[in-house]
């Protein structure tokens, strides 16, 4: 009975969130902001990456607020498992030599990718949550790699948190320069360069450093806890 | 320095960040900062207050992030509402603030208060900003945040209830932004003023399933029957001062967002009535439930429910008295019950019941006598602030005719009034043990702002009546929204 309500009631949803994008007018320039978006882009914010010109500026806040999101995951997680202790693996699996020798030399790499694809965010596809992604999996693989491998718990907190304090202090720049908020304040550069596009490298390399720490951090706390250490 | 910052809006949601990124390095400097950099953040949002919404209540401040004019960029609207609710939550913030200052031992306490600050700041944020897709955003904050706090003291049944919440949550979030995805796939703009003026291009039935979405998603952080079963758990769960900002907090900012986007964006005849029918179904089965409690914060809790319920009731009658009554409504439960699960933890700890109050009156009578007040307006009774925002709400039913919904809401005040009424009896009639600890100073001072603000709005209930006719009229007048926004 129970699970016949549920298979109805997700019918009904279904049914009528398939109405809903059935009738959504693909292939029109419906797209008011959009357009917008695509022709003041290069001229008005120096970034020849559209998308990452949206995501920084033109909607920058929004970003300010997801980045703040991620940060709350991380705190709250750590809050949880502050103090818990996971039962010791007895039976914890010695990471084979090639995993070992393999994560040592793949990981310089991998930070290097990390690094190359924030600093050009604003350039080539991807950017600050990207990169910092990338660079969290290189730490992810010493974890695995390395049994007796831990995370600078410390410096990954100052790191994460002066390319916070880096994000909001960009946007109170553009304040004391009476602009507004997250407005550029910095030249425009000539567009196609590393350093154009004003303030929107500075914010992406922070956001880079920001979630590359934030999810390492997490992804250390996770592994102490199920690891049964401190 | 008034020239270098001039004080905008943003400076409500910059001051946490910032604070809340600076937290874990100076934490590292010396452990007091943890608790005083809070206070000092809501102290400066207060003050950002003091200087901004005299101002908004002159003509509403609208702020451009970034320097983009809408719909291009973010926009931030602070009208007499948005002032209204900011100033509500900076001050709720740093009352909370003050109270944990010693009632809160529970380590790690700097992401407590990391966690705390972004709480107030997420829900201002979702009052302040002009933009769905922001408002999405802040909705996230609020709640991520409250997610953490749930399971903060860090036992099973703490966890259990954290998790439920977050399932609930999860879909709450999922339905807003499934909504805002339909609604920016037809008019290709996430701007409220410039969808409000491009609805016509979505089909009335789309339309009807976007407030849907956003009725359920919304729905869930306001706490309306039927989609209210995490509330209970996660307000028993929390901390109480948590629990205190829940009530004070999280709920109206999601009340908030629920009734500006209805007005805005679905301003047809059936949402208001649906709206005010759900408003009185939440009040009628919460009070009920809450009668049956013995667990004091959970007995708060469905009394929390009602009292929203209430509120929602009124605001969906969609005339200036409605609105006016339920935000007189809400403000007075943000303060009543942020006063009632405060001194509750005060009083019998983190697992309070009934029992736990006999004989409270004669071994903590400040604390007695601060939960008999509370318990007293939020019944209703004359002379303190929850007498004067029922008889708004009263007013307001019947000049539309409502006559079942006065006798509905009439009903329910007997049912407040005889759980209410039960547990300040055993505080006075019964015998209990004795009582051990005395409540720090800070503690108190805390739970006597928020006594001054009952009494004052219970004796002189004309000095906010500007306050909430400004904000009722700012939510009622689109067109003026609109044109503010979009003047450019």
């Amino acid at each position: 009975m129970k699970k016949l309500l549920a298979a109805f009631l997700l019918g009904f949803i279904g049914y009528y969130l398939y109405t809903a994008f059935a009738g959504v007018p693909f292939g029109e320039n419906k797209m008011e902001v959009g357009k917008d978006y695509l022709e003041t882009t290069v001229p008005k914010t120096g970034a020849v990456n559209t998308v990452t010109s949206i995501v920084v500026n033109y909607r920058g806040f929004d970003t300010l607020g997801e980045v703040t999101v991620l940060f709350l995951a991380a705190t709250g997680l750590g809050a949880i498992l502050f103090g818990m202790k996971g039962k010791p693996e007895d039976k914890h699996r010695e990471p084979s030599s090639i995993l070992t020798t393999g994560a040592k030399a793949l990981f310089p790499i991998i930070v290097l990718l990390g690094a190359y694809i924030f600093i050009h965010g604003h350039l080539t596809p991807g950017g600050g949550f990207q990169g910092g992604t990338i660079i969290a999996t290189g730490v992810l693989i010493l974890i695995l790699g390395i049994k007796s491998f831990h995370a600078n718990h410390a410096l990954l907190s100052v790191m994460e948190s002066l390319a916070g304090i880096t994000f909001v202090v960009a946007g109170i720049l553009g304040l004391a320069f009476g602009k507004n908020f997250l407005e550029n304040i910095l030249p425009l550069g000539t567009p196609g360069q590393v350093l154009s596009a004003g303030i929107i490298p500075i914010i992406y390399i922070a956001v880079g450093f920001k979630v590359g720490a934030e999810l390492a951090g997490v992804l250390d706390t996770l592994m102490s806890t199920t690891r049964g250490e401190e | 320095m008034p020239e270098l910052f001039p004080l905008s809006p943003v400076h409500y949601v910059a001051a946490p960040l910032l604070a809340a990124f600076l937290l874990p390095l100076v934490a590292k400097l010396s452990r007091s900062f943890i608790k005083i950099l809070p206070g000092l953040t809501f102290l400066y949002v207060l003050y950002v207050s003091a200087v901004l919404y005299p101002q908004a209540l002159q003509a509403p401040i609208i702020e451009q992030i970034a320097g983009w004019a809408p719909p291009l960029g973010i926009n931030l609207y602070y009208g007499p509402m948005a002032g209204l609710f900011a100033s509500l939550f900076s001050a709720l913030g740093f009352i909370v603030w003050l109270y944990s200052l010693t009632q809160m031992k529970q380590e790690p306490l700097d992401r407590f208060y990391i966690l705390l600050m972004m709480l107030v700041a997420g829900a201002t944020g979702m009052v302040l900003t002009g933009d769905i897709f922001n408002l999405f955003v802040f909705m996230e904050i609020t709640a991520i945040s409250a997610y953490s706090l749930t399971a903060f003291l860090r036992e099973d049944d703490k966890a259990e209830a954290g998790f439920k919440y977050i399932l609930i949550g999860s879909l709450a979030s999922a339905f807003v932004l499934l909504g805002i995805a339909i609604l920016y796939s037809y008019t290709g703009t996430l701007n409220l003023a410039d969808l409000a003026l491009n609805m016509d291009k979505v089909p009335l039935s789309v339309r009807v399933i976007v407030f849907g979405l956003f009725l359920v998603g919304f729905g869930i952080e306001a706490e309306i029957f039927p989609l209210n079963g995490w509330a209970p758990d996660a307000y028993s769960a929390a901390p109480a001062p948590v629990s205190a900002l829940f009530a004070g907090i999280t709920v109206k900012a999601a009340l908030y967002a629920l009734a500006r986007v209805t007005i805005l964006l679905f301003p047809f005849a059936g949402s208001m009535a649906l709206i005010s029918i759900l408003g009185l179904v939440t009040l009628v089965i919460s009070e009920l439930a809450a009668l049956h409690q013995k667990n004091l914060f959970r007995m708060l809790a469905y009394s929390s429910m009602g009292q929203v319920g209430l509120a929602i009731a009124a605001l969906g009658l969609f005339t200036a008295e409605g609105v006016y009554a339920a935000l007189f409504a809400m403000i007075n439960h943000a303060i009543v019950k942020g006063m009632l699960f405060l001194t509750v933890f005060a009083m019998a700890g983190g697992s309070a019941t009934l029992d736990g109050l006999n004989g409270m009156g004669r071994k903590k009578p400040i604390l007695s006598l601060l939960f008999t007040l509370g318990a007293f307006a939020i019944i209703g009774l004359p002379p303190f602030s929850g007498f004067w925002s029922k008889l708004s709400v009263l007013t307001a039913m019947g000049q539309t005719g409502n006559y079942a919904m006065i006798a509905i809401v009439l009903a329910t005040t007997i049912v407040e009034a005889a759980y209410f009424l039960r547990a300040t009896g055993r505080l006075y009639l019964s015998e209990g043990n004795p009582a051990e600890g005395k409540t720090p100073l800070s503690a108190i001072a805390a739970l006597a702002v928020l006594a001054a603000g009952i009494l004052w709005i219970g004796f002189f209930p004309g000095s906010i009546d500007e306050t909430l006719t400004a904000g009722a009229q700012d939510l009622l007048d689109t067109a003026k929204y609109t044109e503010g926004v979009l003047k450019d």
